[in-house]
């Protein structure tokens, strides 16, 4: 920012007392000239217009009042599909959490002292971590095929290397006092890990976990759009025939599991901390 | 005192029982969910386009990812983060006054508990179908993807946003009243410097939460990176899935550092 | 001069608060307020700039009855007499100096106050109270990232640019170690010294009461059990001031 402060002079001030300071020159036009140029070649670039917005806006609430009242009934075909979503996750979650956990031990620095191992897992849980859910999924079903094999796999995939990322970070944050007193008195490594590191970090760890299965419920639901199996199928093809009721219906399904499974995790987690 | 210890010892929690319990537990919905594990046929099909990806990966085409015209890479790209801003921006100033019309310290319980309500079921709905109805709102491309990560935000802004303002110091706001100053005064010089940097912080994040996002529009037809790859997967064309894929990865990995770096500042200073 | 003639609060809960207080304080008096937790010092206090309403009696600051002011007159009182709190309640992620022209804010324009534009005259007031408290030279970082004792500084730097007449400071030095609460306690008695303000503390360690005052109240129960110079403070009057409750 050196070249910002020769540009635009620093403000000095005289106390009474003959004492100067000087305040650098505000940063707050950059920012906002910077946020402007974002806005408008970004305007520019999606076709973004308030007008349309407005005028057409009237097309949204309509697709959402044909929803109403959702299709009763239409839950006897939904809970399958919907049960089926959750497993999916469910089956994920586990998985990838359980996974993540030697993965996290290699990556985090203090345990693991070898800095090459330690690059070469994070950079694995990053990459995994890059590539969205659903491309993983779509890619999934190319290999294993249609169904809900191919969606757990992605769920399994965005899993681990969100708690492996998450775990390795909190680790290295774990008091290392009674892991050092412990190998000092000659207790091998993997012993020293299991009586001092992992019950300082077992609460974190499956909480994160529990959370990661949370929003992968959620995140589930859509996953049927390529392909791999849930209630995003029937999602996928109620909306594609109009049948906006039933459509109701599956949100509506969504959403009360949505909320029962939130609630019995964050009280689980809450019990955690 | 042998009691005394005894009564201590008795005090203390069972782990073992409780560990048995919750391992008993996990194995029974481990069992019940198996049936997903169903239909999994890695056929030697499977295989060849799996091995065919991870080549396309090394030998992606170079002409898309360095191109510059409408179809490379890095216009994608900049389509890409264009939506995910633009999203962010919009989510937030839908999020801002419903957060506040949500806080426990601003409006009384029953509000609170009709709005959260609201926001748990607009979190609800998947992004997919968000697109798919903005489309017929603005037509296909990129504006509907703005739209449907404005909506697919407030779901998580709102619920940080009302963290930060029931974590509102009052003792700034005590120390304004204390030398005399006016409610909008309080608001402009308590309130806002207060929730400034905690609010920019969480839109930087979920920034980097709608470029992931906005990288699947795509698949409804709202623009963005997603699309060419899915059409790239279908027709085979696996060195244009590996340039988009590299483009893909950049960009998060980028963005990620680049957020994380903002947000330690705008925190920590 | 502060004059309180048989001021009682009584709080909406039945907890008498403060019980018949009568007394006056000059201009320039540096006063030390003593007691137990919870006797009575900080609503004491806080009476004076009305950020607690008495519930019997009369206040009056310079002439004027002040339980009876509202509003504007209210607010333009309060100008006069600054408060400092135990927790500094400074906003943490702002600058030094910002933090320090909050409390020039209600004597701005609209448009000033909505857009932020200070005054060349208010950044400078601002950094000559700070300087008063020698912080100058953290004026343009961010407040978080300074100790407890330059935050409570910042603070006292605050209340003085709004050059008030009366400084009231609710356990200023309770949350800080030995060493910077003396420092603190310093730049109060300079201020006092130099500027002439009246100063009225609470102070939950008798030590600093003692070596700091000219004068001493004992608060216990929401009565004045003492009030006198500090050479009057014996071990009996300690006694007395810090002893429990007969009813407890």
């Amino acid at each position: 920012m050196s070249w910002y402060d020769k540009l635009f002079e620093a403000e000095s001030f005289t106390l009474e007392n003959g004492k100067q300071v000087s305040q650098k020159f505000t940063r707050v036009p950059l920012i906002i000239f910077l946020l402007l140029v974002g806005i408008v070649v970004s305007v520019w670039v999606t076709g973004f217009s308030v007008v349309t917005l407005f005028t057409n806006f009237v097309g949204f609430w309509k697709i959402l009042a044909s929803m109403f009242p959702p299709k009763l009934p239409y839950f006897m075909q939904v809970w399958r599909p919907l049960l089926m979503t959750i497993q999916m996750s469910f089956f994920g979650s586990f998985f990838g959490a359980l996974v993540a956990l030697p993965f996290a031990i290699l990556a985090a620095s203090n345990i693991t002292n070898n800095r090459l191992i330690n690059l070469v897992v994070r950079f694995i849980l990053t990459v995994v971590r890059t590539i969205p859910t659903l491309v993983s999924a779509l890619i999934a079903t190319y290999i294993f095929g249609l169904g809900t094999f191919a969606g757990t796999v992605a769920i399994f995939l965005f899993s681990f290397s969100f708690v492996g990322k998450q775990l390795f970070e909190y680790m290295e944050t774990v008091d290392m006092g009674a892991f050092e007193a412990l190998t000092a008195t000659g207790a091998n490594t993997s012993r020293a890990f299991v009586t001092t590191i992992l019950p300082q970090v077992l609460p974190t760890y499956l909480s994160t976990a529990l959370f990661a299965f949370e929003g992968n419920v959620r995140y589930a639901a859509i996953l049927g759009y390529v392909g791999a199996g849930g209630i995003g199928m029937i999602l996928n093809e109620k909306i594609g025939w109009r049948e906006f009721q039933s459509v109701g219906m599956i949100l509506l399904s969504i959403f009360i599991a949505v909320v029962i499974i939130e609630t019995v995790s964050q009280q689980l987690r809450k019990y955690l901390s | 005192m042998s009691q005394k210890l005894e009564a201590v010892l008795s005090k203390e929690p069972r782990r073992g029982l409780q560990y048995g319990v919750t391992i008993i537990i996990l194995l029974i919905l481990l069992a019940s969910s198996a049936p997903v594990l169903s239909g999994a046929h890695i056929t030697s099909k499977g295989f060849e386009i799996g091995w065919n990806i991870l080549s396309g990966i090394f030998t992606p085409d170079t002409s898309l990812l360095f191109g510059l015209g409408d179809s490379g890479v890095a216009y994608l790209i900049l389509q890409t983060i264009a939506i995910a801003f633009l999203g962010t921006l919009v989510g937030a100033i839908i999020a801002v006054p419903l957060s506040f019309i949500s806080a426990t310290n601003i409006v009384p319980k029953p509000v609170v508990i009709v709005t959260r309500v609201i926001i748990m079921a607009i979190r609800t709905v998947p992004s997919l179908v968000y697109g798919l109805m903005f489309i017929r709102v603005t037509g296909p491309g990129p504006f509907a993807g703005v739209m449907t990560l404005a909506i697919v935000s407030i779901g998580m802004i709102s619920k940080l946003f009302i963290e930060t303002i029931e974590d509102l110091d009052s003792g700034i706001l005590e120390s304004l009243d204390a030398f005399g100053s006016t409610l909008f005064q309080k608001i402009r010089y308590g309130i806002l410097p207060q929730l400034g940097s905690d609010f920019i912080s969480i839109l930087v994040y979920r920034f980097d939460m709608n470029l992931r996002e906005a990288t699947i529009l795509g698949l409804v037809g709202a623009g963005g990176i997603g699309a060419p790859m899915i059409f790239a997967l279908n027709a085979y064309h696996w060195h244009q899935v590996g340039a988009i894929l590299i483009g893909l990865f950049i960009l998060v990995f980028v963005v990620e550092i680049l957020s994380d770096k903002l947000r330690q500042k705008i925190l920590h200073g | 001069m502060i004059k309180f003639e048989h001021v009682s609060k009584t709080y909406p809960n039945g907890v008498k608060g403060l019980q018949d207080i009568n007394l006056e304080i000059q201009d320039g008096e540096f006063i030390g307020i003593i007691g137990m937790s919870g006797a009575g010092k900080s609503t004491f206090i806080r009476t004076i700039n009305r950020l607690n309403d008495i519930t019997e009696g009369q206040l009056v600051v310079d002439g004027i009855e002040i339980s009876s002011l509202k509003g504007k007159a209210l607010r333009r009182y309060r100008r006069k007499v600054g408060m400092i709190f135990q927790s500094y309640n400074l906003v943490p992620r702002i600058s030094v100096i910002k933090n320090v022209m909050s409390s020039l804010v209600p004597d701005m324009s609209f448009g000033r106050v909505l857009f932020g534009a200070f005054s060349k005259e208010d950044k400078i007031k601002a950094l000559e109270s700070l300087d008063r408290v020698s912080m100058l030279d953290k004026a343009f970082i961010r407040t978080d990232q300074l100790s407890g004792g330059q935050q409570q500084r910042v603070s006292l730097a605050r209340t003085l640019a709004q050059n008030p007449k009366v400084l009231l400071a609710d356990e200023p030095v309770a949350a800080l170690d030995p060493v910077t609460a003396h420092e603190v306690m310093d730049d109060f008695k300079r201020i006092n010294e130099e500027l002439g303000q009246t100063v009225l503390i609470n102070i939950h360690h008798v030590d600093l009461a003692l070596e700091y005052s000219k004068r001493i109240i004992g608060i216990r129960s929401g009565k004045i059990v003492y009030d006198g110079p500090v050479a009057g403070i014996t071990q009996d009057v300690l006694d007395l001031i810090y002893s429990k409750d007969e009813a407890e």
